[in-house]
């Protein structure tokens, strides 16, 4: 099409045969029409927004079914969303743009209409502060914790590359304290920082306690018990806390800890009997049938003490200290083995001698223990 | 279609849904994406995709840059088509600046674009095979054609992967002598490889036990979802930019719109490798036709300012719709560069396509979507 871009634009007619559709399925509805060099574009207030959208979608005569392009547009003035449409019925194309306020920048969600809107609209909140009234998931897309800030507005110019390092942290304060300043959209960062603050105290409660674990020895599983049960107790504070801010996020971790502690529960009576079972060499069917006996007297246990709630939360404490117990055999076990392996070597015997002493010295510590 | 091979469980046993972690780091590669499963076994219950780890503000840079800086911004975006998305940059500059192009560039242009379109759709053929398990087969098949292509662009170029090579106006200076040359031979090499890949792969039985009926859309939701380019037409919608907004040159030639039935993963891998054979015919017109002459629009200023106004410029990407919309507002700056990635509407479907398969299918559908993370990111 190089005749084409040579030519001079053919003079704008008042309305295109797009907006002329639009026209009359839209009765009663002004909108300002323009051409670009490929697509006809029309502006529309946001008060209409809904209606024209459900009309662009459905009208027989437009059936725009296909969302393009969805792209905010920082103003100075006001801020702008454009939609770029196309029909597949009938192979037209359509710019809608929409305009909103700083201080009220909300528009209706499409994602309901065109399911494409959906990550648009998300990228687009983040990037130019827009909200999407409606939408069903408007976390931040591109930056998953969240800037706090919106870099695609005008406002927020390129930082200079030399002294970027240095203005950086300051640059973000001043954001922050300009979105703090501007109404109405405080409280989504505020939860947010809620969230990673919290999430950053967990973050060093694992950290602490592996750090101890590594401290002492222990092995690769027994660290990440020690790691659960610092948690569990953590999460348990913070519920006992009459913190804001936890207080959401706290009760359904909770109740699934309980829940995995119950099946835990679960899954070591069915290994014990199981256990048990093999010990009296029973057959297969036995064997099963032994399990699902020790099962059902276990959730008859299980349900007996049941009625009142402090049940499971009395129970929870019980497993950390059995946890303790393990986890300090388990070291002796492991100083017993090293302490055996070193004398063994210092005698200077061969992999397989030496193999058989730790295990004749640990079979002896188990005696010890069991007596 | 997958066999069921759930392991049967102990009802007595309480199972709670996993949270499983995937990334951000493809184990084939496509990118660093992440993605957070929640399985129940080995079906996969929920999906969130996480994108964002090459989030560098492709958009916003350029707004800082002129025209023609900008364009360089383009070849990072889809960096597996980088003359597809230059080639959208640079009409959107010259229908806002109303610039002529010569026929010459025209050509060239539209040459480079195939051919790269055949480079994208073999590198998605080989990270593909990876994806299914055939790795060191289809890969290796399938990079000795991507090569040939490679090292001719480079001979045009200088470069191997950001080519920064056209201009508005025209392209930035003219082809070798023994372009023409060159380009049959490479055609031919490819040719023969395609053959190579189309019995290696379409037949293949492993491809046709995972990939037949794994992940069907229909036309209805492929249009609701904004899936574009092959993974659109292997829903049996013919629908190519090229053939249905014609820009560029691409009116003058002769080619078909290969389409899918159910649009399956098999069918998007029919779909770009019968595209392929088409870009061939495209590029084997476009040599027959190619006129001597000017490679670069006479007049332009050293200094480009295009008046107000506003375009949205879409090609046909490899990946399907790439699209920039540019604002301008008569400085040598654009106000306003936002880019539309292919990759970016066809990912934000993986979740509606991926939930209720087994976790190994994700990945193959994954793949299938042929997704280049720094279009999705920008």
């Amino acid at each position: 099409m190089v005749q084409e871009t040579t030519q001079e634009p053919p003079a704008a007619p008042p309305l295109g045969p797009v907006a002329q559709l639009l026209r009359e399925a839209l009765r009663g509805i002004d909108f300002e029409t323009a051409q670009t060099p490929i697509d006809e574009a029309v502006t529309i207030r946001r008060d209409d927004f809904r209606q024209v959208m459900q009309t662009l979608r459905n009208d027989e005569r437009l059936a725009l079914d296909y969302l393009r392009c969805l792209s905010g547009v920082d103003w100075i003035t006001d801020l702008e969303v454009v939609y770029h449409f196309y029909s597949f019925k009938h192979s037209h194309g359509l710019s809608l743009k929409v305009r909103c306020p700083y201080e009220d920048a909300h528009i209706p969600t499409v994602s309901h209409i065109w399911q494409t809107a959906n990550w648009h609209e998300r990228e687009t909140h983040e990037l130019f502060g827009i909200i999407f009234d409606g939408h069903p998931d408007l976390r931040p897309l591109l930056t998953e914790e969240g800037l706090g800030y919106y870099i695609m507005r005008k406002s927020h110019p390129l930082a200079d590359i030399e002294e970027w390092q240095e203005d950086y942290l300051q640059t973000v304060q001043e954001a922050k304290a300009q979105m703090a300043a501007a109404a109405g959209e405080a409280p989504p960062v505020d939860e947010k920082a809620a969230k990673i603050a919290l999430a950053q105290k967990k973050a060093a409660v694992i950290t602490k306690t592996r750090e101890e674990a590594r401290a002492k020895g222990l092995s690769a599983e027994d660290e990440k018990a020690a790691v659960q049960a610092a948690l569990a107790k953590f999460e348990e504070e913070q519920a006992a806390a009459p913190s804001a801010a936890a207080a959401p996020a706290a009760p359904p971790v909770d109740q699934r800890a309980a829940k995995i502690q119950a099946a835990q529960a679960k899954a070591a009576v069915i290994t014990k009997a199981r256990g048990e079972a093999r010990a009296k060499a029973m057959s297969a069917e036995d064997e099963r049938q032994y399990v699902a006996e020790a099962l059902k007297k276990f959730s008859e246990e299980q349900a007996a003490p049941a009625p009142e709630p402090a049940a499971p939360a009395a129970q929870a404490p019980a497993a950390p200290m059995d946890r303790a117990a393990k986890i300090a055999l388990a070291q002796k076990k492991a100083a017993l083995i090293t302490k055996t392996r070193e004398e063994a070597r210092a005698k200077g015997v061969s992999p397989e001698e030496e193999r058989q002493v730790v295990a004749e010295a640990l079979k002896k510590f188990s005696e010890e223990q069991g007596g | 279609m997958a066999t069921d091979y759930r392991v049967p469980v102990e009802p007595e046993m309480e199972t709670l849904d996993i949270n499983v972690n995937v990334g951000p780091q493809h184990p084939a590669t496509h990118g660093v994406f992440r993605m957070i499963l929640t399985v129940d076994g080995e079906l996969v219950k929920d999906l969130d995709p996480v994108i964002g780890y090459m989030h560098r503000g492709n958009e916003k840079l350029p707004e800082n840059c002129d025209y023609r800086q900008a364009i360089g911004y383009h070849d990072r975006t889809d960096y597996l088509a980088q003359f597809n998305t230059e080639h959208c940059f640079v009409q959107a500059v010259e229908k806002l600046g109303n610039l002529p192009v010569p026929e010459r560039a025209e050509y060239i242009r539209v040459i480079l674009a195939e051919m790269n379109r055949m480079s994208s759709h073999l590198m998605f053929l080989g990270a593909f095979g990876t994806d299914i398990g055939l790795f060191g087969t289809s890969f290796m098949y399938a990079f000795r054609d991507r090569e040939t292509i490679q090292d001719f662009f480079e001979e045009i170029t200088g470069e191997r992967m950001m080519y920064n090579y056209f201009r508005p106006g025209g392209v930035a200076w003219d082809v070798p002598e023994n372009f023409e040359a060159r380009c049959e031979q490479v055609l031919a090499k490819v040719k023969r490889g395609l053959e190579d890949i189309d019995g290696l792969m379409m037949e293949n039985e492993v491809v046709l036990a995972r990939c037949r009926g794994l992940s069907t859309v229909s036309p209805e939701d492929a249009i609701n979802w904004g899936l574009s380019g092959p993974m659109l037409r292997a829903t049996g919608l013919a629908h190519d930019l090229r053939r249905a907004e014609p820009y560029s040159i691409y009116d003058r030639f002769e080619f078909d719109i290969p389409t899918g039935r159910q649009g399956d993963v098999y069918d998007r891998i029919v779909v770009r490798l019968e595209e392929m054979k088409q870009s061939v015919r495209i590029v084997e017109q476009a040599l027959e036709q190619m006129p001597d002459g000017p490679i670069m629009a006479e007049g332009m200023k050293r200094i480009l300012r295009v008046p107000a106004g506003e375009i949205y410029m879409r090609v046909e990407s490899p990946r399907g719709e790439y699209g920039v919309y540019v604002v301008s507002n008569g400085s040598d700056k654009p106000y306003r560069h936002k880019v539309r990635g292919a990759s970016f509407s066809n990912l934000s479907a993986l979740r509606a396509m991926s939930v209720g398969r087994y976790v190994a299918d994700v990945i193959l559908i994954l793949g299938s979507i042929d997704i280049v993370l720094c279009e999705v990111d920008r």
